[in-house]
């Protein structure tokens, strides 16, 4: 279905496929097996779109948007397997901007110059967010970091968004990679980037800015990083269902277009009608929630939906094209690795259920 | 869940909320089967004195001239207290169908008695030869002079023993291809000479549906609506809207609750397989929820969504019987109990809902024929 937008959301997607039409599967491509994962004069780019403010407000430099319009932007960057993390950096953006004085970092986030990404992972399994092992003592000036975050989308950045056990509860620390006893080992992802392990060895420290009335920052910071992950899902499993459309609407066997077999039919309404539920969510929250404050109850269940839907809609993808869908040379392949990579961050589908039994309470 | 109230809008529910709970009599509450017409009616008729009953109808016909968030919050307030499925025949198929392609002769006889829960409505669309493939059917409606002779088997026809009127698709041209360009709207007398209704019982124990035998039933030329071999046209041009109205996630909120209760109640609710799968279903409740609210907000923007509500229906329809399922295995042994379970939270039907629902996927196309329609129309598939 259509989504309802403003002639201003309109155009703020358009410019965004613009800017993904010059990236897609090719381009993915070229990044693998690389020393960098992505192109940092194309993350400037999107600073200079604005779209790494997109949330910051207008008072400090940003473009003062919602979660509509961080949402067209990252759907249309899955739907592109764009390479740069335009969503780490915009959401990170958005938690150095909460506060009475922004972070320092800020302005350079925003303009794409230097890469600040959130690592609040600790485990396979994605486990409490707001209970991190890793630990926080001191303060101010002598703030120090200690633990170890998994999957850190690290490559290129300067810095990092940790959450940590502090005094009282979790606090969101800013981590420079350059510090002392800051340590990465990265590993090469299935779809040829890297994802690092980063250790914090008595790191010093400081805290990221926020608001006393706001939600914890730490829970605000996950919340959007589920629905900016479910937002990029979201277009990758959309261009993977186009692409795979279009080759049922091509491909004869039996003397026959392959799209006129109802059993291919049912299972790309199926796929369809996964999709269509996924984008209907994904919009509802943005234009019901406020960016740093998404209720946890829809953020995990977007995430879950987003991430088992996205592997079902890129799996039956390949199913569709039959034995090219499961070469490397066609692209089809491509998106379900993205999709394999969004859907395990912070924690799988599976991983977000057990989450949403705790939060929304479905227990004895 | 995402939509949101409107200060006005809260004041009407809260009006609603009220007025039901002051005037519905307890005994038609969370009924899991729908009453019988003695029980029932009496209820039609409290809304229509209300001037309730039909919120969606225009109000030069009697209707509330609801807006499409009024019609929305009345179903969820009406769903929320419990209250039994009213005959919809008359309310949401026929009525509609008379305002758009019904001469004023035809409005005048058929609306007020709608309105006010004088007649019952039943639909004749379904055949023993023409289920899924409803274009074939054979019930033959000839002219002769002034009117036609009705002859044919409807089946499936829900509350037909209970109904005073039908309107029926029929055909006029059996030679007409394709077929459906020889089928009419008509509208018949469930009392005149010539017919005969048996009753079928259901699965789920009730006998909501019958067939009905025309042995050369007489009915006038005027019941015609709309054009000779028009029928077709005629009886699709309302569909889109209604999937949406029946789409509304409070159902699927009330089969969630149920669950639970079973769950707490047997004890289930600890284990963590089955919480996997309560989150599975109660995340999906969400995602109708949105699907629900981003069809309103276009239809409301009158952007109608079209042939794509059909991934509604099916998405809800799956949804509410795979909710059912859950609250089958919630029961674990009571499951096969006919009647409802006695727990400390009270009492939890489970078997009935269960059976009730295998419907949902059957009725109003079934969901194989909703994907065929969604494969050609908005996917462009060929043929």
């Amino acid at each position: 279905m259509d989504l309802h937008l403003t002639s201003e959301q309109t155009l703020l997607r358009d410019s965004a496929a613009k800017f993904v039409a010059a990236a897609g599967p090719k381009v993915a491509r070229g990044f693998r097996d690389q020393e960098a994962s992505f192109a940092p004069a194309r993350l400037r780019e999107a600073g200079e779109l604005g779209w790494l403010g997109i949330l910051v407000p207008d008072s400090t430099n940003g473009l003062g948007l919602g979660l509509t319009e961080l949402a067209l932007v990252l759907e249309q960057a899955g739907r592109g397997l764009v390479c740069e993390p335009i969503g780490l950096a915009a959401i990170s953006a958005a938690a150095l901007a909460q506060g009475r004085a922004p972070h320092p970092m800020l302005e350079r986030v925003m303009a794409g110059a230097a890469l600040v990404v959130p690592a609040l992972q600790e485990g396979a399994h994605g486990d409490d967010p707001l209970l991190p092992r890793t630990q926080a003592v001191g303060e101010g000036a002598s703030l120090r970091v200690t633990g170890k975050k998994l999957f850190v989308c690290a490559d290129s950045a300067e810095g990092f968004l940790v959450s940590a056990s502090g005094r009282d509860g979790p606090e969101l620390c800013y981590v420079a990679r350059n510090a002392p006893g800051c340590t990465l080992s990265a590993t090469q992802t299935v779809d040829g980037r890297k994802l690092s392990t980063l250790t914090l060895a008595d790191v010093p420290a400081d805290l990221a800015p926020s608001r006393q009335s706001s939600r914890n920052a730490v829970d605000a910071l996950h919340n959007l990083a589920l629905l900016a992950l479910s937002c990029e899902l979201l277009g990758v499993m959309e261009k993977a269902q186009e692409i795979t459309f279009d080759y049922l609407r091509i491909r004869k066997q039996f003397g026959k277009l392959i799209g006129s077999f109802q059993a291919l039919q049912h299972k790309a309404v199926d796929i369809y009608t996964r999709t269509e539920a996924t984008r209907s969510l994904v919009y509802q929250i943005a234009a019901n929630n406020d960016p740093y404050r998404i209720d946890p109850v829809l953020a995990v269940a977007v995430k879950a939906k987003a991430s088992e839907d996205a592997l079902i809609v890129t799996q039956a993808c390949i199913q569709l094209h039959g034995a090219i869908g499961f070469t490397d040379e066609h692209d089809i392949g491509l998106y379900l690795k993205r999709a394999m990579l969004l859907s395990s961050l912070l924690g799988n589908a599976a991983a977000q259920r057990r989450r949403y039994v705790a939060i929304a309470e479905l227990t004895a | 869940m995402f939509r949101r109230d409107t200060p006005a809008e809260t004041e009407f529910r809260m009006n609603v909320r009220t007025w039901l709970e002051a005037n519905l009599p307890a005994a038609l509450r969370g009924r899991t089967t729908r009453p019988p017409p003695a029980e029932l009616m009496p209820w039609y008729h409290t809304l229509s004195r209300k001037g309730w009953i039909a919120p969606h109808w225009p109000k030069q016909y009697g209707g509330m001239g609801a807006t499409l968030n009024e019609q929305i919050i009345m179903t969820e307030e009406l769903a929320r207290v419990g209250a039994p499925h009213l005959p919809v025949q008359g309310l949401n198929h026929i009525g509609p169908i008379l305002m758009e392609f019904g001469n004023d002769a035809q409005k005048v006889q058929h609306l007020p008695p709608i309105i006010a829960g004088s007649v019952i409505w039943c639909q004749g669309y379904s055949e023993p030869g023409a289920g899924s493939d409803l274009a074939s059917l054979s019930t033959r409606a000839t002219l002769q002079g002034d009117h036609f002779v009705v002859k044919g088997h409807k089946i499936w026809t829900t509350w037909a023993h209970h109904s005073d009127w039908m309107f029926a698709l029929v055909r006029t041209d059996p030679q007409a291809q394709p077929r459906h360009a020889g089928i009419s709207f008509l509208l018949i007398d469930m009392h005149s000479p010539g017919i005969k209704v048996r009753p079928i019982k259901t699965i789920a124990g009730d006998d909501e549906f019958a067939e009905c035998f025309f042995d050369d039933v007489i009915v006038p030329a005027g019941n015609l609506i709309g054009k000779l071999n028009d029928g077709w046209r005629i009886a699709n041009a309302l569909l889109g809207h209604e999937r949406i109205g029946t789409s509304n996630p409070q159902f699927a909120l009330i089969a969630l609750e149920r669950i639970k209760t079973m769950a707490r109640a047997s004890g289930i609710m600890a284990d963590s397989a089955f919480q996997d799968r309560l989150a599975a279903a109660s995340i999906n409740v969400t995602a109708m929820a949105a699907l629900f609210s981003h069809a309103v907000e276009l239809t409301n923007q009158e952007r109608s969504p079209g042939p794509e509500s059909s991934i509604i229906k099916i998405f809800g329809s799956e949804l509410l019987q795979s909710l059912n399922e859950l609250l089958i295995e919630a029961a674990g042994g009571h499951a096969s109990t006919e009647h409802p379970i006695a727990t400390e939270f009270g009492e939890v039907e489970v078997a009935t809902p269960y059976l009730q629902v295998r419907r949902a996927t059957i009725y109003g196309g079934s969901s194989e024929i909703q994907r065929n329609v969604v494969a050609r129309r908005v996917l462009n598939l060929p043929n």
